[in-house]
């Protein structure tokens, strides 16, 4: 049994936010994810760190915590930002009203919006289509949100903090009516950990209204499916919105060598039933195409949805509903944190903690929004540069992943999921989606002893299940090709049977 | 342009078309083959599946359902493509084992079995049945083969690992090619005295000298030897594709390598050339046939769109499932996705159907309804498939004289 000042539970960007702020105001803490890092909405987002120009009109609150948030993270997180810039570019038919709200907007909240001609904007991304009547440069980022959870939570390591990754909360344990612990169960091994402790936080985005049912709390919410394609190519080095009220497939933002583009808006009930349809696809590609034309031309290497866990609204249609966050007490030591967006996911973690520095009469004020993130030195094994000096027996040919890279990820987490080699190295995330590298890693960890035979056998037959889910709808041109090439491998020269 | 001027024009440098040419070419007649590259079956376990829903691949293509290919084709003439190709083989050096009678086991790089009919006799001593012990000599930091998930269904299966300075199939197996290297590794293979009943290897016992390797390791070991097909690059794919190509330039056929048809020349009901794009400018081959063997999606034959599925040559009506929504099921392993069905419908004479031109014919996998993952029907296909469309343009052409 473990004792702890704080459980949080979820390990999106909210939770591991929370963990690094509660280390470094010194409160023990316990964080407890079903998944890995970033699983949820967290992982299944652009990487767009706002400039809070997208909220500019239709969200002044939210839009000033985008901006604020873009100069902390910009100061304190320069390895994991790109600092791209974004364009909102007007096309033809375009509301013109709309340029003029968008920046009083801008001007009111105090973000700094740049008129450019066409062509101007035309010589900063020459992929924009041609026929655009004009542009407006804010200061968006590009972000990567699962080095993001892994630099907050590398905070909380360095400090104490208890990480369980892989563990599903089952039980929140109450005595006298308050929540006083919770019981986890392994995922690999099927063990059960009770975790005890004084507060507990709901920061499971999209499940939040499931976990709070285990203390028998409820969080009002409206999930809202977003879909979002991936390029196989960087088609802008700055990301590209459409300059009107927010809408399907507006949003086209570069991380690393590909593009994500979406999204789409729907209301869901069910965060672990998504169900994405080729239509959805199609949207998302013509309308990033009237953006960058190319696009349409573009090889998708993946499509996949995520839930947007949004405060119950009674609007109708789901882009308007508030991008804001709160904190609800339930009045019983559980704290759900919802709603919110990864941008302002610092800030939604310094209220949190304040609140928690209340509760627990403690003074020491929030350090998160001065001091830089741990760890950003050695996660930084990105660039191209630093990965082409060593070329020596590269295991993911898409994303020039070494087989030391692979090993020194095995050491340094003795991790048994495939999944958190892909979140550290990029493995398997270029155009054959881990085709070729995932048997590859997963033959490796088992020379390593970190799995069985067994256990390598099974989960290749899972990763090759997941992985299709993920790019069964973005099957034509060379990507149809990709995956009838691994489909031979698999089920033709390595005869894999139907099923166990 | 420059204008040559042949026989039959074979497009498509795989199984179907090597095959097809070397067949006319032996007929006596000019042809040429053209190729944008290395075909898929390089990227084959270089087996011959003909089809694997039976023990009997004979009886196994009787349950085909009618839309299916093979039944284009006569059952004597599927035998005859089976006992030609073993024929071939043995000229050029690699014999393979097996009948057009049954089936054998093939053992895969996950353990498991594979069914095919003629096999490389390189892995025709992999074990038939699961209680036979086997040891596995595998490679230091070999990167497309771990032993690990063979393991995982033979619990008896013990391994050895070899350091040979190199991690990839193609460079170990072209070490292999290296007198000093391979004797060194044959005494360190003697030295770890195997108490199992087999040694297996990943496929990469060498390339062009592959067939003496195995004969002098299988000697020097006085074991039961045999090979593990890996994933691409596949060593014994490429022993295949080179003796292919090596029968079809013996026949007297000319290859014209990397020169990818672009567009095409036609008068009324004839194809009169192919225009391919090479060294810089477009060259127009002549000929009074051509013979269609450009393969499925990943040889290049198909092109799918979002909206549709296109042949890349002649632009030839495309056999379809339906729209995009039905091109993929939800169950991945289910081999049952209706992209399976794409490609060109022909008949009996092997002429493609609703194409305008009475001089193509086609062969191979670019062919509708093959569904060749679940009928494991690969290779075997391609081989009947070329010999009767070679037949049939072969009377062709003799007619139209």
């Amino acid at each position: 049994m473990i004792k702890t000042d704080v459980i949080i539970i979820g390990g999106g960007a909210t939770g591991c936010g929370i963990a690094r702020d509660l280390a470094l105001r010194g409160i023990s803490h316990c964080l407890v994810e079903k998944g890995d890092f970033a699983a949820g909405a967290t992982g299944a987002c652009h990487g767009l760190l706002h400039s809070g120009g997208r909220y500019a009109v239709t969200d002044p609150v939210a839009a000033r915590e985008c901006y604020e948030e873009n100069l902390i993270l910009r100061r304190i997180g320069k390895k994991c930002v790109e600092q791209t810039g974004g364009l909102f570019v007007r096309l033809p038919g375009d509301s013109k009203r709309f340029r003029e709200v968008f920046l009083r907007g801008c001007e009111a909240v105090g973000i700094p919006a740049e008129v450019l001609s066409a062509s101007k904007a035309l010589e900063l991304v020459p992929n924009l289509n041609p026929q655009i009547e004009e542009a407006i440069k804010v200061p968006d980022c590009s972000i990567d949100p699962f080095r993001l959870c892994m630099l907050n939570i590398r905070t909380s390591e360095l400090r104490g903090g208890i990480i369980f990754t892989r563990h599903k909360v089952t039980e929140i344990i109450k005595s006298h009516g308050r929540c006083t612990g919770i019981k986890a169960i392994d995922q690999s091994t099927g063990e059960t950990r009770e975790i005890h402790g004084n507060i507990i936080i709901n920061a499971t985005g999209a499940w939040a209204n499931m976990v709070a049912a285990l203390a028998g709390s409820e969080v009002p919410m409206t999930l809202v499916k977003g879909s979002l394609v991936i390029t196989n190519h960087r088609l802008t080095n700055m990301v590209i919105n459409r300059l009107r009220q927010p809408s399907d497939g507006d949003i086209i933002v570069p991380n690393e060598a590909v593009c994500l583009a979406g999204t789409t808006s729907l209301a869901i009930e069910d965060p672990d039933n998504l169900i994405m349809e080729s239509p959805e696809v199609d949207t998302i590609i013509s309308e990033a195409g009237r953006m960058i034309p190319h696009f349409n031309a573009t090889r998708i290497i993946r499509a996949f949805s995520g839930v947007r866990p949004l405060l119950k609204s009674k609007k109708a249609d789901s882009h308007e509903i508030s991008r804001g966050f709160q904190i609800i007490n339930h009045e019983n030591g559980l704290y759900s944190i919802v709603g919110g967006k990864l941008s302002t996911f610092r800030l939604m973690a310094e209220k949190m903690v304040d609140t928690i520095m209340a509760l627990l009469n403690l003074k020491k004020p929030c350090e998160t929004a001065e001091i830089p993130l741990d760890g950003q030195e050695e996660l930084s094994g990105y660039p191209l540069a630093k990965r082409l000096t060593n070329m020596k027996n590269i295991v993911c040919e898409c994303e020039l992943v070494t087989r030391s890279d692979v090993e020194r990820i095995i050491r340094q987490t003795s991790t048994r999921k495939v999944g958190d080699i892909q979140h550290r190295t990029r493995l398997g995330m270029g155009p054959c989606q881990g085709g070729f590298c995932t048997f590859r890693a997963l033959g490796i960890m088992n020379d390593m002893s970190v799995i069985s035979p067994e256990q390598s056998m099974e989960m290749l037959r899972g990763f090759l299940q997941r992985r299709y889910k993920g790019i069964r709808h973005a099957l034509w041109g060379d990507q149809l090709r990709e995956e009838q090439l691994v489909e031979y491998i698999y089920l033709g020269i390595l005869a894999m049977e139907q099923s166990e | 342009m420059s204008f040559i001027e042949y026989d039959v024009v074979i497009i498509g440098a795989g199984v179907a078309g090597l095959t097809a040419g070397a067949k006319l070419a032996e007929h006596g007649f000019h042809v040429a083959l053209v190729t944008k590259g290395e075909p898929t079956a390089c990227l084959s376990t270089g087996c011959v599946d003909v089809c694997s829903l039976s023990d009997h691949p004979l009886d196994g293509i009787d349950s085909l359902p009618p839309e299916h290919p093979f039944h284009l084709v006569d059952k004597s003439v599927i035998k005859e493509s089976l006992h030609h190709f073993q024929a071939v083989m043995i000229d050029m050096g690699i014999p393979y084992a097996g009948s057009a009678e049954k089936n054998r086991l093939v053992m895969s790089a996950l353990g498991t079995f594979k069914k095919s009919c003629l096999i490389p006799s390189t892995m025709e001593a992999a074990p038939q049945h699961t209680q036979e012990s086997v040891h596995i000599i595998t490679f230091k930091g070999l990167k497309d083969f771990y032993p690990g998930y063979i393991i995982s269904r033979r619990r008896n299966t013990k391994f050895s690992v070899y350091d040979a300075g190199v991690s990839t199939t193609m460079s170990i197996a072209s070490r292999f090619e290296e007198k000093d290297f391979f004797e060194n590794f044959l005494l360190w293979l003697e030295k770890l005295n195997i108490a199992e009943d087999r040694i297996a290897f990943p496929a990469v016992l060498g390339l062009e000298s592959a067939a003496e390797i195995f004969r002098t390791l299988s000697m020097r070991v006085g074991k039961p030897v045999f090979e593990i097909p890996t994933i691409p690059p596949s060593m014994p794919g490429r022993r295949l594709f080179s003796a292919l190509k090596k029968n079809f330039r013996q026949k007297g056929g000319t290859i014209y390598w990397s020169w990818p048809v672009v567009g095409t020349e036609k008068t009324g009901h004839l194809i009169e050339a192919v225009t391919t794009f090479s060294e810089g400018r477009p060259k127009s081959i002549n000929a009074r046939a051509f013979i269609l063997a450009t393969g499925s999606f990943v040889g290049g034959g198909l092109t799918a769109t979002r909206e549709t599925i296109l042949e890349n040559i002649f632009n030839l009506p495309v056999h379809k499932s339906g729209p995009r929504e039905t091109w993929f099921n939800n169950d991945y392993f289910s081999q049952n996705h209706g992209i399976g069905k794409a490609g060109i419908m022909a008949d009996v004479s092997m002429r493609p159907a609703g194409c305008a031109w009475k001089n193509v014919f086609v062969c191979g996998s670019i062919l509708a309804n093959t569904e060749i993952l679940k009928n494991g029907c690969g290779h075997g296909l391609a081989l009947a498939t070329a010999n009767a469309a070679a037949q049939s343009c072969a009377e062709y052409l003799s007619h139209e004289l």
